[in-house]
């Protein structure tokens, strides 16, 4: 049988070590080291050296609540909307008497309207830039920001700059729309001032939607089951640009 | 589409492996709240990618999302100088040195502190083949997997990886 070198021992006694060598292989080495001794003391140190690094070195646990908010977000974010039968059986809805019930399954039928959230994305945006509120942590370091919202947010939103292509991130924010806290991103674009409100949706991705209220430029749109809702004065062009930047990297 | 009974097929898979995702984090990118981030969207990934998963080794599919987590991290914190290190690593040419001081025979590295620290010394590309192999157990094919190497390549890194971390010890052996 051919002999190895030692050069090739010492790359094989690794294998060797690891039982991960053909007996073949395994029979060379062992032949190999049985006479040649740097190889041999090679072998033995690099044994001591794994068996104690498996003792020694120090494994790090994941922390018990980071993982039940793991599963905990998982569940939340794909909770289903319950049907407005469900809501009865539950007791979300008071049924008071039979009239009562009868208004509230025709408010309950009326044709949800965007209007609601549009309104509330405008005053929002509007209250963040009147009351010198744009920003709760005010960064340009996603690794600033993103951290800030753990434990503020039942989510994590995605944070990302933008500065290369002229977005440059201001910080972030708390917001409470449509019933729900949301994680609130301020961006500047030449002396623009654009708000992101970014919230988890039950729903699956939607297309952008473009829309304009009082002066305001608005897109929104569903992606990876979170809700994103750009808003700001700046030409319909290139909050799209914006938008497109995010929708790359969510 | 996702739903309950995903959520319930994720925690099956993957309820088992948050500790050798947590793990793998912490010592890639060497603190807590980097690993917290990393875990969490890691997770998010799986969760999202639960239907690439064919089936398989779980472990391994979740440590390959966390170690790719971790490199944008790094990547994101440091600018590339880690992973610069990483790229330029020629697996031709291993370093094994045959200068063997005497000391270096008698060094165990008992002591958790120092190995801790020689091991966070060593570039990514060396001290994540260390943690899977040592720490997790891995095969080589699996850490082929999760490092994205060839497979004939994990036996060389290793050697070399090792010798890294044997030169690290010494090191601090003879500054303590």
């Amino acid at each position: 049988m051919t002999d190895i070198d030692c050069n090739i021992c010492q790359k094989w006694l690794h294998g060797y070590l690891d039982n991960e060598l053909d007996t073949v292989i395994a029979t060379l080495v062992t032949e190999h080291m049985a006479s040649y001794a740097g190889c041999r003391r090679r072998y033995e140190e690099m044994k001591t050296l794994k068996a104690d690094t498996k003792e020694n070195a120090p494994y790090h646990n994941a922390p018990a609540d980071l993982v039940q908010n793991i599963f905990a977000n998982l569940k939340a974010s794909v909770q289903p909307e319950l049907s407005l039968w469900e809501k009865l059986r539950k007791g979300f809805v008071p049924a008071f008497s039979t009239t009562a019930l009868a208004v509230a399954i025709l408010l309950y039928m009326a044709p949800p309207s965007n209007d609601g959230w549009v309104d509330e994305v405008v005053s929002e945006h509007t209250r963040s830039l009147m009351a010198a509120h744009l920003t709760d942590v005010a960064s340009s370091d996603k690794h600033t920001v993103k951290p800030w919202f753990t434990g503020k947010l039942d989510f994590s939103p995605p944070v990302y700059d933008f500065a290369a292509q002229g977005y440059t991130l201001l910080g972030g924010r708390l917001d409470y729309l449509q019933h729900q806290t949301t994680a609130g991103l301020s961006y500047q674009h030449g002396k623009h001032i654009i708000n992101a409100f970014i919230m988890p949706a039950a729903e699956s991705d939607s297309e952008p939607q473009k829309l304009s209220r009082r002066g305001y430029n608005i897109i929104s749109w569903q992606q990876n089951h979170m809700r994103y809702i750009l808003i700001s004065d700046l030409n319909m062009g290139e909050l799209t640009t914006l938008s497109q930047l995010l929708q790359k990297e969510v | 589409m996702s739903n309950k009974s995903e959520v319930k097929r994720f925690e099956e898979l993957f309820g088992l492996h948050m500790n050798a995702a947590y793990n793998l984090a912490h010592w890639l990118t060497g603190n807590e709240s980097a690993a917290n981030d990393v875990v969490q969207e890691s997770a998010l990934k799986a969760f999202r990618f639960l239907d690439r998963f064919a089936g398989g080794n779980a472990r391994a599919w979740l440590l390959t999302i966390v170690r790719n987590e971790s490199y944008t991290w790094l990547k994101l914190a440091s600018g590339s100088r880690w992973l610069a290190i990483g790229d330029e690593i020629s697996e031709d040419n291993p370093d094994f040195s045959h200068n063997e001081t005497p000391e270096a025979n008698v060094i165990r590295s008992q002591d958790k502190a120092l190995l801790q620290q020689a091991l966070e010394a060593l570039p990514p590309a060396f001290k994540e083949v260390i943690i899977l192999k040592e720490l997790e157990d891995l095969s080589y094919k699996e850490i082929a997997l999760v490092a994205d190497m060839p497979l004939g390549t994990v036996m060389s890194r290793l050697a070399r990886a090792r010798a890294m971390l044997k030169t690290e010890l010494v090191k601090l052996y003879k500054y303590d």
